[in-house]
């Protein structure tokens, strides 16, 4: 019984004829509404389905696929559900399903929303810190202090694009400051960590900081300009 | 040095009139280099053509070189190369200037100086107006202007799908060719431009870039590879090449080959564009990815040790790559230091050792 109505939950989208990347777009919005039960898409590319299985694996969710004459027919369910289907066991009760829409309608919603599809948050933030201490005061406190809010950030689970430093902030790429290690953390998480290179070189430390990580006045503008927030301590 | 952008945004097109409003990469099925025919399908083509080869011909097929390179004198040769790939992006005039900017780099990644160039025009003026055309024509000769190259001339043909690119000449002293085959037991590979266009470009089209990863994208496709090969050619530089269509993974494997040696490429110190590795994971990876996973992955002897988003990285293929350089660690420290101070992106990527010559080791 309940896999009777699990069935008639299925949704199904032919994606057939769309060109890369609509096929992974169109079914992620899907997708991301969590529906219930599973969703069968159908795609004219073992490429297609390759893609779909990269993103069923980074939502966590499993992927099945066969060949038929109308293509490729692939269904993608949480995979709790497809070890109970497969089971023949009783799955969860479920409401209503309350999402029906095909792959043509999805496309009425609003352009923000697709623009957000890839996961990625769209807002981008830098920070950027051109002194070695948080705001001004004792200055040991003051070097702890920065290293504390940059520890929080890291811990909260920010991630900006970039950290950017000047002028004393350079400081803190010195292998002898009680800041670098969190720098390091942060750019072991793919944040980028730049130091303004005049400065670098103004304060004798050309040594100390990897060239990779030395970067130019104009690229700290760019990143500055272009970021949709900048953090400055 | 870059030169902005930002006059031609990918949005502009759809601001002007009905007509003109219809995206550039709207057919397109596979954009920029990605257009590729495959390595393998090309060989058993290949294999079936007669082989011409002269004395003054300085470059062979076997080493899968960037361009071909043709000795006049003792002093001078010339380098011909030909690039052209449908629309990656909608505006028209980047589009133009990306196809001519990946066109050039075939002449720096043989060490030379590009001089002349010609244009390679496909287009369907029933499908577009002609002013699309003029701004396609517009960024070829800004990138060639940028590069010192004049245009002088060129072929248009009407076609179902827009394709653009160049035929470029350069000239350079035949004892400076820096080839696939010249790289030493010992040496580590330097990239410049960060890697994953393939990947980026899909995100692109499915508008699922953040702003900042847009412009990182455009920056680096509209890159000169001018610059980069103009300091490197003050160092001793044993091998070069550029990453396009065959991507890291078979780009190296070239050289590799070419060479007679086995390389390794530390994955950590790979230069992703930001986003790139959450994009791939998702499913935002290029038919070309696939294509040259199928032709190269046997190469690689530890690839299922690493994240499938890289390992499609790897593969991804690249628009208007960087130039990746084969020389010895000492030189190629200060080369990769003076690079940045360029404002240059640059990497030390992995190097080559004696062993199975093409054979790479992907380092964690």
């Amino acid at each position: 019984m309940s896999t009777d109505k699990k069935h008639d939950q299925t949704k199904t989208l032919d994606l057939r004829g769309l060109m890369c990347p609509e096929p992974v777009l169109r079914t992620k919005k899907i997708l991301d509404q969590k529906p219930e039960g599973a969703v069968e898409v159908l795609v004219d590319s073992d490429i297609n389905v390759m893609n779909l299985t990269r993103l069923a694996n980074s939502l966590g969710l499993s992927l099945q696929s066969k060949q038929s004459d109308k293509g490729y027919v692939v269904v993608i369910e949480s995979k709790r559900d497809s070890q109970e289907s497969q089971e023949s066991q009783k799955s969860k009760l479920s409401k209503e399903s309350t999402i029906t829409r095909t792959s043509r309608e999805s496309e009425t919603t609003n352009s923000k929303e697709q623009e957000n599809h890839a996961g990625q948050t769209k807002k981008t933030s830098v920070v950027f810190i051109a002194k070695d201490t948080f705001g001004e005061g004792d200055r040991e406190f003051s070097v702890n202090l920065l290293n504390v809010f940059l520890q929080t950030i890291l811990q909260a689970g920010h991630r900006p694009q970039a950290i950017l430093l000047a002028n004393t902030g350079v400081r803190l790429m010195d292998p002898d400051s009680s800041i670098r290690k969190v720098l390091d953390d942060f750019k072991a998480e793919g944040v980028e960590v730049f130091a303004c290179g005049l400065c670098v070189e103004f304060y004798g430390l050309k040594d100390k900081v990897k060239p990779e990580q030395i970067t130019n006045m104009y690229a700290i503008s760019e990143y500055l300009f272009s970021a949709d927030k900048v953090i400055s301590p | 040095m870059r030169v902005p952008y930002d006059n031609h945004d990918t949005d502009k097109m759809t601001t002007s009139n009905n007509e003109s409003s219809r995206k550039l990469t709207a057919n397109v099925k596979a954009a920029g280099c990605a257009a590729k025919i495959s390595s393998i399908e090309l060989k058993q083509v290949l294999s079936s053509i007669p082989r011409t080869q002269c004395p003054e011909l300085l470059t062979s097929l076997d080493n899968f070189e960037d361009a071909a390179v043709y000795k006049i004198t003792e002093d001078i040769a010339i380098i011909e190369t030909v690039d052209f790939f449908p629309p990656v992006v909608d505006d028209p005039f980047l589009f133009g200037r990306i196809a001519a900017v990946n066109a050039l780099s075939d002449i720096y990644a043989m060490g030379g100086k590009p001089v002349i160039a010609l244009n390679v025009l496909c287009f369907p003026t029933c499908d577009y107006p002609l002013s699309v055309v003029e701004e396609i024509l517009k960024g070829g000769q800004a990138a060639c202007a940028e590069a010192g190259v004049t245009v002088a001339g060129g072929h248009s043909i009407q076609g179902p799908e827009p394709v653009f690119g160049l035929s470029v000449t350069g000239i350079i002293n035949p004892k400076s060719v820096l080839t696939n085959g010249g790289a030493k037991d010992g040496d580590v590979l330097l990239l410049t431009k960060p890697l994953g266009t393939g990947v980026m470009l899909l995100g692109l089209k499915g508008s699922a870039l953040s702003d900042l990863e847009h412009k990182q994208l455009l920056d680096s496709l509209t890159l000169l590879n001018k610059r980069a090969l103009e300091i490197a050619k003050k160092y001793n530089v044993n091998a070069a090449t550029d990453i396009t269509g065959f991507g890291l993974i078979g780009h190296t494997t070239e050289m590799a080959l070419a060479s007679g040696l086995a390389a390794y490429l530390y994955i950590d110190d790979l230069p992703f564009f930001p986003g790139a590795i959450a994009l791939a994971s998702q499913g935002f990876v290029p038919a070309g990815a696939y294509g040259n996973r199928k032709t190269f992955s046997s190469y690689v002897i530890n690839l299922e040790d690493i994240d499938v988003a890289l390992q499609d990285l790897l593969f991804d293929p690249q628009t208007s790559g960087g130039l990746m350089f084969s020389l010895q660690e000492e030189p190629a420290m200060r080369l990769l230091a003076e690079l940045s101070a360029a404002g240059l992106t640059a990497s030390i990527i992995g190097g080559f050792v004696k062993g199975k010559a093409g054979q790479i080791e992907v380092k964690k």
